[in-house]
């Protein structure tokens, strides 16, 4: 697996990461960056901050909302796609950014496709991680095949009607 | 009508780049046919029984005659010379290559076509009233909205991934001609306590193998608020709508498991948050939209209405054609015609090249160069002078479309069925086909009267047979075709889903039922009284009981 940082207007890159997943009942090593399951998060568990960063993976089904006791002791929320057709994870995403206001590194992993980057940025999606073979170049495209934007979502370019606006 | 500015044309231009590249993918085999397929429906790309087929979005119905003309040549440069309207006023080619679809689209670009999100788990092609901006009794043109409708949802970041696809139409009249109360969102512009515009959501309907008429979920929304307010239907639909089960997971399912009652509190929780987040359309951007769709300068009327008069004495089929296929224009001395795409015999909704140039012909000539798509499979030519309707009348009869037939029996709307769809479990075309020759002649339909016959040929109901006052669906039963009937569905503001009447009929006995439930009809009908307001009345009792008795 690798991780790919992405950013609107720039290009996708590969990064080093320093995230691991934290076996289930294990307790978190000093200065160590650990993603535990919602469960374990909701389960009142406080030895995992004893981490030196937490973060949480979400399913399809899993409602953000619950992550807002924790929101800003969060330093990653991995987003897991089950498969490329469950669209759940770009509402997620965008509730994050927008409702919950979390600041940190949300992170798609699982079964997407890289024409999806396009959505995963404009909803607020900061990193993917992916398999060694997941065809980089294709992702690359996706994220600028498309320069105009028609509505708001988490990016903050202007879209479409705001460029009209300024128009002389 | 709308035209695209560098931003609509960009977008356009770089969907076409973006699909060829994909393509490309397939070919090579970078792409597995279950990675293309989502990405391809998303350009409206089907792989049917034969061939692929390319749906291309005619939004809100609305078409020039120069886009009318590109389709001409798109059916004759890249598939069999024709090509089929849909019920969701767009056009379908069914004969298409994979590997020429880039280009086809690179064609399309140029007048401003596509097939931006025709099919796939997002949000359609959004639909309006074919009448629209002409029609008499609107209180607002529904063709802003629907633009507006049609940019909002034009790759929308969150919900191009969603469990099922998502249909929306508006109508502004309280006529509804748009079926709105059959969609996933309705919206039907009305005025508010004070006379200012707003509009009545419904949500919830749709079709398929639960039929299901929307619920009102809110009376009033004002005019401003609508984008969010949509979105905030479509963020609960795409949180809770049910991913477990194909056939569960329209928002149908969702506002029918929980409750009209419940999903509305869930709607209205999510917008009181979502209203300030930036979403709705600020008010310059509609008065930019409005512009275009300002009302020509219509000549004054009454030079002609003499030889209008006149050419109607004389010709008594022209005469029964302005009565079914003419409606009432808003401005005096014009007269909004449409063309039925459904000459006797025929297949619904199939048009060739050459009818399609000479409709854009016509269009240039008489119509001021627009021609809009309907949802029952025909064109419209919105603003036709009364002193040319003879003329008009004349060249529809030479391309074969001056049938006199609008609203009545041989107006019948079919799915491809099996002749050329993956689904079907029946043919649906030649059953429409056998019909409209039974009712061949044009005194006889004019008796009967407005009947809307809606033939589908699976449970998935592409051809709206839930909303036809006489509906057909194709079943199989052990390997036969077996045609079952639906009695009393309406598409139209007062909404309601057909009855099945009882055991299918076989190929050779569906269109003698038919006519045996017309006769009934005649028989038991009060004075005027219009086939649906008599089943209405009369209930399917008698229907059943002659029907079967002789079966």
């Amino acid at each position: 697996m690798r991780v790919i940082e992405i950013a609107v207007g720039k290009d996708l890159k590969p990064v080093s990461d320093s995230w691991s997943r934290l076996a289930d009942d294990a307790a978190p090593k000093a200065g160590e960056k650990v993603i535990v399951p919602l469960a374990r998060l909701k389960s009142g568990d406080n030895q995992i901050f004893a981490a030196a960063k937490v973060g949480v993976e979400i399913t399809g089904g899993d409602a953000v909302e619950d992550l807002k006791p924790w929101i800003d002791d969060l330093g990653l929320v991995v987003l897991r796609f089950g498969t490329f057709k469950d669209g759940r994870m770009f509402t997620a995403a965008r509730m994050l950014r927008q409702r919950l206001k979390f600041t940190g590194d949300i992170r798609a992993a699982g079964d997407f496709l890289p024409d999806q980057v396009v959505f995963m940025l404009r909803t607020g999606v900061s990193s993917l991680e992916v398999a060694d073979e997941f065809p980089l170049e294709a992702a690359k495209r996706s994220a600028k095949a498309y320069s105009v934007r028609y509505q708001h979502a988490v990016d903050t370019q202007p879209v479409a009607y705001e460029e009209r606006a300024r128009l002389p | 009508m709308y035209i695209y500015d560098k931003f609509d044309n960009t977008v356009v231009n770089e969907r076409v780049a973006d699909f060829r590249d994909q393509v490309r993918r397939r070919l090579s085999g970078e792409l597995s046919e279950d990675q293309f397929r989502p990405l391809r429906l998303m350009n409206g790309l089907y792989l049917q029984l034969h061939a692929y087929m390319l749906r291309v979005a005619i939004p809100y119905g609305t078409l020039s005659a120069a886009q009318m003309k590109k389709l001409a040549h798109i059916a004759r440069k890249y598939d069999r010379g024709y090509g089929h309207f849909t019920t969701r006023q767009n056009i379908q080619y069914n004969w298409i290559k994979l590997e020429q679809v880039p280009d086809l689209l690179g064609e399309l670009a140029e007048v401003q076509l596509h097939g931006i999100q025709t099919s796939g788990n997002c949000i359609r092609n959004v639909t309006a009233d074919q009448f629209a901006g002409v029609a008499g009794d609107e209180l607002d043109d529904p063709r802003v909205i629907s633009e507006a409708i049609r940019q909002w949802s034009t790759f929308h970041p969150e919900f191009s991934f969603l469990p099922r696809k998502f249909k929306i139409a508006v109508t502004g009249a309280a006529r509804d001609r748009a079926a709105i109360q059959f969609h996933d969102i309705g919206i039907q512009i009305v005025r508010g306590d004070n006379g200012e515009i707003g509009y009545a959501i419904y949500a919830g309907g749709g079709m398929g193998r639960t039929p299901v008429v929307a619920p009102l979920i809110r009376g009033f929304l004002p005019k401003p608020e609508l984008l969010s307010y949509i979105e905030a239907i479509l963020r609960v639909y795409n949180r809770h709508g049910r991913r477990d089960n194909i056939y569960k997971a329209r928002i149908k399912i969702l506002v029918r498991e929980i409750g009209a009652e419940e999903f509305t509190r869930q709607v209205e929780e999510e917008w009181a948050l979502l209203r300030n987040e930036g979403i709705n359309l600020p008010a310059a951007e509609e008065a930019r939209i409005r512009k275009f769709f300002t009302p020509p300068a219509y000549e004054p009327a009454a030079k002609a209405a003499g030889e209008f008069e006149a050419q109607r004495k004389a010709n008594p089929a022209f005469a029964r054609w302005v009565e079914t296929n003419v409606h009432t224009h808003k401005q005096p001395g014009y007269g909004i015609v449409t063309i039925s795409l459904k000459p006797v015999g025929e297949i619904p909704g199939d048009a060739t090249a050459d009818q399609m140039d000479a409709i854009a012909d016509l269009a240039e000539k008489y119509s001021l160069a627009e021609v809009r798509v309907t949802h029952v499979q025909n064109l419209v030519l919105p603003n036709v002078k009364q002193g040319d309707l003879f003329t008009v009348w004349q060249a529809l009869g030479k391309i074969g479309f001056a049938d006199a037939n609008a609203g009545l029996i041989g107006d019948i709307i079919a799915c491809p069925g099996l002749d050329y769809c993956a689904l079907a479990n029946a043919r649906s075309i030649p059953v429409a086909q056998e019909i409209s020759k039974r009712f061949e002649s044009a005194e006889r339909s004019a008796l009967i009267g407005p009947l809307q016959i809606k033939i589908s040929g699976c449970i998935n109901a592409c051809g709206h047979h839930h909303a036809g006052h006489i509906g057909i669906l194709g079943v199989d039963r052990a390997g036969e075709e077996l045609y079952q009937i639906t009695l009393g569905g309406a598409g139209d503001e007062t909404a309601s889903v057909g009855q099945l009447l009882g055991p299918g009929f076989k190929a050779d006995g569906i269109v003698g039922a038919v006519e045996k439930i017309v006769d009934i009809y005649l028989e038991l009908r009060n004075p005027g009284e219009e086939f649906l307001a008599a089943y209405r009345r009369l209930g399917p009792a008698p229907f059943k009981e002659r029907l079967y008795a002789s079966h």
